[in-house]
Order: C-alpha cells, then sequence, then structure tokens
C-alpha cells in the first residue's frame, strides 16, 4: 500500500496550512478538520493539484447535545480517502457552495439542504430534488430530532 | 348492382378486406415475434384488440376540434378503403378501374398519413405535436421516392414502347405478359417495398411513434373508437400496399384457377421480407430517415430511370 | 423540423414514461427537434433508507440495504457489510470472500446484459433487446441454483455469507459462463458493426476525457471516456486482491464506447468468475464471531457497483445500531452528465444518453417515510404501526 501513502503525503504536502488538526483513522484515510471560512481554499488547492475526485459529501448530525452539524467533504484516490470535516452551529448551520470548483457537488449539497437542513451559501434556489412536493418546510428528517409526526402539519409547498 | 354492393360491402372489398388486413397484421406481429424469440398473439389477437377498442370510451382532449377529432379516424380508414377499390385485392380484377386511377391510388393512400399527422397537430399534447412533425417530415422524406418508384412500372413499359398505362387494371395485365419487374427493376422494387415500410410507419421507420421518446407520437391522445379505427385504416394499407407492390412487380395478376391463391401468397411472401427489415433494423433518428430518402432513396429512383433510358437509346 | 427559433416547448419525460423503467423526470425544453435545456426532478422512488437504517440493529440495516436497489442488491448488501466487518474488526474467511465476488461478478453480468436490453429497446432494436433478456435468464438461473432466488440473492450475512458454492452450482456456472461468454461475442460483434445501430451510438453524447474528469462521472460511463478509476482495482476489497478484475478502458467516450465498456467488462467477468470457480480457497463461511455491538467509529467503504463507485460511511456511536450510513450511489454522479449531455443534442438521442448512465433511480432515492395513498389524516407510520397494519391486513384476509 506504499502508493496510498505516498497519495496521502502529497495531500499532506498540498494542504500543510490547514493541517491544524487531522486524524487518521485508519491507514488509507486522513480526516481534516475546518472551519467553513477554509474549506473553499482547500477544496480549490485539492482541485488545482488535481489530487483525487469529490467521491461525496456527507452530512451528519452527531447528536443534540454537541449543538452542532457536521459535513463531510470525501475526496478518494486510488485506496486513499482525505475526508475535510467542518462543523457548523446546529441552528444556523451553513457551509459556502463548492460547485463553482466541483460541478458535480450540486447534487450533493442539494441532499444536504434537503434532508439535513444545513444551507449551502452561494447555491441557487431551487425547487426540491428529493423529497415530496409535499413536504412540510423546515423539516429535515435526517436529523436527530426528527420526529414522524412533524410531517402532520400543515404542508407548505 | 347487388355485385357491386357485395364487392363494396363484403368481399374482396369491405369486411373481407378488413378481415384480411387484421390477419395480415397477426401475420406481421406473430413473425416478428417469432424472430425476436417470443411467442406473439394468436391469430385472434389482432380482432379481439379492435372489437376491445371499438367498445371503448372515447376521451376527447380538451383544446382540440371535437369534430375533427372525430372526423379524422374515419377519414383515414374511408382513405385506405377507397384506394383498396383500385387494386387487384387477393389477384382478383379491380372492383373499380378508370384511366389514371394509379395515381388517385398512391394519394388516397397518403391520405391516412395527412389524417394521423393533422390528428396530432389539432392536439395540444406535447407528445402529439412533436409526433405530427415527424409524421409530416417522414412523408415528406419517402413520399416522392415511393410514388415514382411505383411508378417505374408503367414508364418501363412506355420507354420499352408496349401497351402502358396509368390504369392499375390494364397496367397488371399488361405486366402479366412480361418477366417479373422485380427483375428488370430491382432497385426501384426496394424503394417501392422500404417506402411502404416507411408509409406503414413499421421499424426502422418507426420515429413518428417512437414510444421511448414520444411515447404513442401524433396518436397519444386517442382512445377508443378512434384509435381502433386508425388501427383498422393501418391495417387495410397494409394489404392495399402490398397488394399494389405484388401486382406491379410481381407479376400483375396472372391467370389460371390458382391465380387467386398464387397472388395472396406473394404477398404474404413480401410480407415476410418487411418483417425480416423490422427485425433486422434499429429505428432511425427521424433526420437520418430523411438524409437517407433524399440522399439515397430519391437517388436510387433516378439511376433506375437513368438506366432505363440508356436501355432504350442503345436498342 | 424548421420549427422557428422562438417555437420551444418542454417535452416532459416522466415521472411516468415508456422511457423510463423506474420514476424521475426530466423536462426538456426543444427548438424543433433540438434540446436546448434540460432539467431534472428525483425522489420518486423515495423510501427513507438512510433514516431507517437508523432505527435498526446492524443486522437488520443489512437486508433494508440490500432492498435498496433490485438489481444491485448485491453490491449495497456488501458494501455495508465490509464496511461493518471492518468497524467490528472481524476477518472474514477467504472462502466466505472469493464467493461474494463471485456473486458480486455475476450480479455485474446481470446487470450489464439487462441494461444491453434497455438500450436497445430504447435505440428501437428490440430484436437485441428480447435476445439480451432471455440470455439474462441464464445467470438469473445461476443465482436461483446458487442461492434460491433470482434477484435478492441474500448471500451476505455480517461476517462471511450464507451459503457455498457446492459442485452442482459450479458446473451451473461455468456452463451458463460459457454460453454468455459466446452470447456476449455476439452483441459486442452486433454492436459494433450493425450500421444502422452505429447511427444511433457513434458520436452520440461524447464526453472527453477531461469533460468525464470535470463532471465527476464513475463506473463504465466514466471508462468509455478514458478515466482510469476502478475501485475493484484501485482498493480492492473482499477477494479483488488475490483475484484481480482487468480494467476495461476506452477513450472515444460516444455512447458506442459505453456499450463496448460494458460488453468488455463482461467478457472480464467471464474470465474472472472462471478463475475464481476454479481457485476458490477452501476454509469456513463465516467468521467465529461477530459482536452485536460496535465500538464507537466511522468507517469508510467504496466498491465497484454495475454502474459505477458506491460509497458508503457508517458511523457508529458503540450501539447496537448505526447511529448514520450514508449511502452515495453511483447514478447520482451520473445524473449531472446527462443534462449536459443532452443539451444540442436532438430529442430522439435523448432517451439514449440517459440510459447511456444506466441510471437506476431507487437506488438514488432513498431516505424518509412510509405514507399509505389515500390516508386521510395523511399521517406517517412508524414502523411498529406498520408491523401492526401489515400483521392485521393479513389476519382480516384469512378470515
Amino acid at each position: 500500500m506504499n502508493q496510498t501513502q505516498s497519495y496521502l503525503a502529497r495531500a499532506e504536502a498540498l494542504l500543510e496550512p490547514w493541517l491544524a488538526k487531522t486524524e487518521r483513522p485508519t491507514d488509507n484515510r486522513l480526516d481534516i478538520w475546518l472551519s467553513p471560512d477554509d474549506l473553499l481554499p482547500v477544496v480549490a488547492t485539492l482541485v488545482a493539484g488535481e489530487w483525487g475526485y469529490l467521491a461525496a459529501i456527507t452530512g451528519l448530525d452527531p447528536g443534540l447535545a454537541t449543538g452542532q452539524l457536521h459535513v463531510l467533504y470525501h475526496f478518494a484516490e486510488g485506496a486513499a480517502v482525505v475526508t475535510l470535516r467542518v462543523a457548523t452551529p446546529r441552528d444556523a448551520a451553513a457551509v459556502p457552495t463548492i460547485r463553482p470548483l466541483i460541478p458535480l457537488a450540486a447534487m450533493y449539497e442539494q441532499e444536504l439542504i434537503e434532508v439535513l437542513g444545513v444551507a449551502v451559501i452561494g447555491a441557487p434556489e431551487r425547487g426540491r430534488l428529493f423529497l415530496a412536493d409535499d413536504w412540510p418546510v423546515g423539516v429535515y428528517p435526517l436529523r436527530k430530532d426528527f420526529q414522524p409526526e412533524q410531517l402532520d402539519k400543515e404542508s407548505v409547498p | 348492382m347487388t355485385r357491386d354492393l357485395i364487392n363494396l360491402l363484403f368481399f374482396p372489398a369491405g369486411l373481407g378486406l378488413i378481415a384480411a388486413g387484421l390477419l395480415y397484421q397477426w401475420v406481421d406481429r406473430k413473425l416478428l415475434a417469432r424472430f425476436q424469440n417470443r411467442l406473439g398473439p394468436r391469430w385472434f389477437q389482432p380482432f379481439a384488440d379492435a372489437l376491445k377498442l371499438l367498445g371503448k370510451e372515447e376521451i376527447h382532449p380538451a383544446g382540440s376540434s371535437a369534430f375533427l377529432f372525430a372526423a379524422l379516424p374515419v377519414l383515414a380508414l374511408a382513405g385506405a378503403l377507397t384506394a383498396a377499390l383500385y387494386v387487384p385485392l387477393f389477384g382478383l380484377a379491380p372492383v373499380f378501374s378508370f384511366p389514371g386511377d394509379l395515381i388517385v391510388t398512391l394519394y388516397l393512400m397518403s391520405l391516412l398519413t395527412l389524417c394521423i399527422g393533422l390528428a396530432g397537430a389539432q392536439t395540444r399534447d406535447r407528445f402529439s405535436l412533436a409526433g405530427a412533425l415527424r409524421v409530416f417530415t417522414q412523408m415528406f422524406a419517402y413520399e416522392a421516392p415511393f410514388i415514382l418508384a411505383l411508378l417505374s412500372p408503367a414508364v418501363a413499359l412506355m420507354l420499352a414502347g408496349q401497351p402502358s398505362s396509368w390504369q392499375i387494371g390494364e397496367l397488371v395485365l399488361s405486366a402479366a405478359g412480361q418477366p417479373w419487374f422485380l427483375l428488370t427493376l430491382p432497385i426501384t422494387f426496394v424503394v417501392a417495398l422500404v417506402g411502404l415500410m416507411g408509409k406503414l410507419e413499421l421499424p426502422p421507420f418507426d420515429a413518428p411513434e417512437a414510444e421511448t421518446e414520444i411515447v404513442a407520437g401524433a396518436l397519444t391522445e386517442y382512445s377508443g373508437r378512434g384509435l381502433a379505427l386508425f388501427s383498422l385504416a393501418r391495417a387495410v394499407e397494409l394489404v392495399v400496399g402490398l397488394t399494389l407492390v405484388t401486382a406491379l412487380y410481381l407479376g400483375g395478376i396472372g391467370a389460371g384457377p390458382l391465380a387467386a391463391v398464387l397472388f395472396t401468397a406473394k404477398t404474404i411472401g413480401l410480407l415476410l421480407i418487411v418483417v425480416v427489415l423490422q427485425t433486422l433494423l434499429a429505428r432511425l433518428r427521424i433526420d437520418q430517415t430523411v438524409n437517407l430518402w433524399w440522399r439515397l432513396g430519391s437517388v436510387l429512383v433516378l439511376a433506375q430511370w437513368l438506366l432505363l433510358l440508356i436501355f432504350r437509346v442503345l436498342r | 423540423m424548421n420549427a422557428p427559433a422562438t417555437e420551444r416547448f418542454v417535452v416532459p419525460i416522466g415521472p411516468q414514461h415508456p422511457a423510463l423503467k423506474e420514476p424521475g423526470h426530466f423536462e426538456f425544453t426543444v427548438e424543433g427537434e433540438t434540446v436546448v435545456d434540460a432539467t431534472v426532478r428525483l425522489g420518486y422512488a423515495h423510501r427513507g433508507i438512510e433514516k431507517g437504517a437508523e432505527g435498526r440493529n446492524w443486522t437488520q440495516t443489512l437486508y433494508l440495504i440490500e432492498r435498496i436497489c433490485g438489481i444491485c442488491s448485491h453490491i449495497h448488501s456488501t458494501a455495508y457489510a465490509v464496511g461493518v466487518e471492518q468497524l467490528a474488526e472481524v476477518e472474514v474467511p477467504a472462502r466466505a470472500q472469493a464467493i461474494r465476488e463471485i456473486i458480486c461478478e455475476l450480479e455485474r453480468v446481470h446487470s450489464h446484459l439487462l441494461w444491453l436490453g434497455v438500450a436497445a429497446h430504447d435505440a428501437g432494436f428490440d430484436t437485441l433487446f428480447m435476445y439480451t433478456w432471455r440470455d439474462r435468464e441464464t445467470v438469473m438461473d445461476i443465482l436461483e441454483t446458487m442461492s434460491g432466488n433470482r434477484v435478492h440473492y441474500s448471500a451476505n450475512v455480517l461476517g462471511g455469507v450464507k451459503f457455498d458454492l457446492t459442485d452442482e452450482s459450479a458446473v451451473a456456472i461455468l456452463k451458463g459462463v460459457e454460453f454468455l461468454e459466446e452470447r456476449t461475442h455476439h452483441y459486442r460483434k452486433v454492436v459494433s458493426e450493425d450500421a444502422f445501430f452505429l447511427q444511433r451510438t457513434r458520436g452520440v453524447g461524447t464526453m472527453t476525457h477531461a469533460e468525464a474528469l470535470a463532471l465527476g462521472v464513475v463506473g463504465p460511463t466514466a471508462r468509455a471516456s478514458g478515466v482510469a478509476r476502478d475501485v475493484r482495482l484501485d482498493a480492492p476489497y473482499v477477494a479483488y486482491a488475490d483475484f484481480p478484475a482487468r480494467i476495461q478502458l476506452l477513450t472515444a467516450g460516444d455512447l458506442e464506447a459505453r456499450f463496448l465498456a460494458r460488453l468488455d467488462e463482461l467478457l472480464d467477468s467471464f474470465r474472472l468468475i472462471r478463475v475464481l470457480v476454479a481457485g476458490l480457497p477452501a476454509g469456513e463461511l463465516t467468521a467465529k464471531r461477530m459482536p452485536r455491538k460496535l465500538k464507537p467509529g466511522e468507517v469508510i467503504s467504496r466498491v465497484e457497483a454495475p454502474r459505477g463507485e458506491l460509497f458508503y460511511y457508517i458511523r457508529s456511536t458503540g450501539g447496537e445500531q448505526p447511529d448514520r450510513v450514508k449511502v452515495r450511489t453511483p447514478t447520482l454522479c451520473n445524473m449531472g452528465s446527462v443534462i449536459t449531455q443532452t443539451i444540442g443534442h436532438n430529442l430522439a438521442d435523448v432517451p439514449m444518453i440517459l440510459v447511456g448512465i444506466d441510471p437506476c433511480f431507487s437506488c438514488n432515492d432513498r431516505a424518509v417515510t412510509v405514507r399509505r395513498a389515500g390516508d386521510d389524516n395523511g399521517r406517517a407510520w412508524a414502523w411498529a404501526d406498520l408491523r401492526r397494519y401489515g400483521i392485521d391486513y393479513y389476519r382480516r384476509i384469512r378470515n
């Protein structure tokens, strides 16, 4: 797995200024904690350095106690995965859009907006892509405090 | 008088013709299915389909003329049935005949296509509109080569100094005395046969009703009686078209007690070729259809005519 | 054809449309026959699976995950099982891993043959459609011989596989593969030589290497444009390190290349299945012990589904249930390319381009709730309610 390590080393070299808080959960992974403001420069560096591709964006609710929502940007190259972890306050969750850099991210970001209620700053207003048209506004199914009863609310199109 | 009525209403035109059309349609569907490794329908399926459709409620879509919506299918079927009167159905002499009826028949055959196109164009459904556009586009593509190809035997006879005529009845009689035009005019025969497939919107010329793009094309909004009449008109047109090509290119009516049987067998043989082509070919896009007819079809017909002229001059 | 440039109209495709085997909604704005704009709306098959996973234990989730897709059910459960086993630090026996790989490849064969038929139908070439689907029965019969099921093989359990490869099924596999290989060579010939079919595929929907990278497409769609990415080689899972696949790369990037890429993959799958059957390691079928509770942690599991890279993110907080299961299916990556590619093309090419990425809508749409149609108060049903309703319903029918 030498190649995987060299991929990760290259990623570390590229992202040198942002490596304040990192983790290596497994051999092939590098997790980097970022503030929302650092996200764009980091993604731009990865794209400009042609390091891997955006494999997915995971929206995560780590629980009510933390008062946060996490957004994970997974970049993959070979077996190596670099995850950019962005924490954002639960009651005003927002991350900047990365779709000018990676057009494909539009799909993932839309999912984030709809199912986890994370605002994506800079994303154009558009209708729903995933949830039903009569789904109530402001109800986000993947948050831990989601209750099915919330769907009884009068739905607003 | 009674004889005329029987001819008109029961046989060979009228009910007999419709029944024959549905049977031919069954042969088409069954052979296609067998070639495609499917079981295919039983022999009465087209009859059952037509009866069932006739009994179904017809839904008239908002935003289109109710009169045209109801009248177009009737007109289409009437056109196809009228065209049948001038062709030697089952190798029998045409029911009616007058000088120039070849031209009239060809135009009557186009009536069906026109009606389908108009039916699509006058509804507000987007699939119908797109379908109508394709129907007309395709018609302008194949119509000229097709008509020229069907006129070719008459022209060839004329150039050869033989008795010729624009009257189908006389033409097939003089054709019977000749070697088959299939052999002497092979190129226009192919054009005529493929043109017939275009006229009937069979694959590969089924872009006007490509269900994966525009659902049922121009007839998307039709249901019940209207759809049944259109499908009957298509069935009749299939018989008329096959009869015409057979009569002109495969040795005319013929004579003797078995002439009718032989003639019918020939039309079924042609149908077999049509089915094989349907099986083998993938659908053409509408622009590809237009290209094929104008770049290849019309050039082929003109080449055949040129060859005829050259032979004439050489002799 | 000659409609003036201002005469645009919108052709809706879906949610119910003959070209779509599953619900999705596209709106194509056309000028004459040329597409000038396209939009997409998904979610018609949204079933709440990601949320559902949070309310089930690790084992129950496996069976839920398997039902994400009816075509590639095994690859979903493999991705999940591999991830969970990594979290639980369980070593899966080599024989089980190899059997998983056999089924992965058989599933790929099944999926690609199905796709070939659908694509041929959309091209208006029904003969090819009928024949490929007839031949697909062969591989479905093989899977039935192995597992007892044609579609949801349910081969995986956490820590191994449920059934062994018997001599009987080994014979069936080799016989079936031989037949299918011969057929695939024939189809490859048809697809690359039939003039009428080529008119619909050659030079249509071309995506260059650079575009493919920029759009982020995955799987055969990407490999047809020369993007050398295949998780089976890049990050081998199950037994792919011992029984490696060979990457099938093409550079043309048009629909024809996408056909050929998938057909070449079929041929490679046949080779791989033979190698696997011949060299199947001996050993147990399941790990000794699979814990009910997993340590806290998270894992990323990537596998190569028939349609491209499938991405799983699984998070445990130390309980009996997953805290988060994120599924990113290949269709979502590829869907964006449909919208970009169709613009400027003929309306007739749209279904072909759409089918060219082998879209799978039920994979795409997952997460949220169960609603009964016509339910007056529109109440969402909890799992227990639904279970009770199901029991009552069948009791009523019986009585």
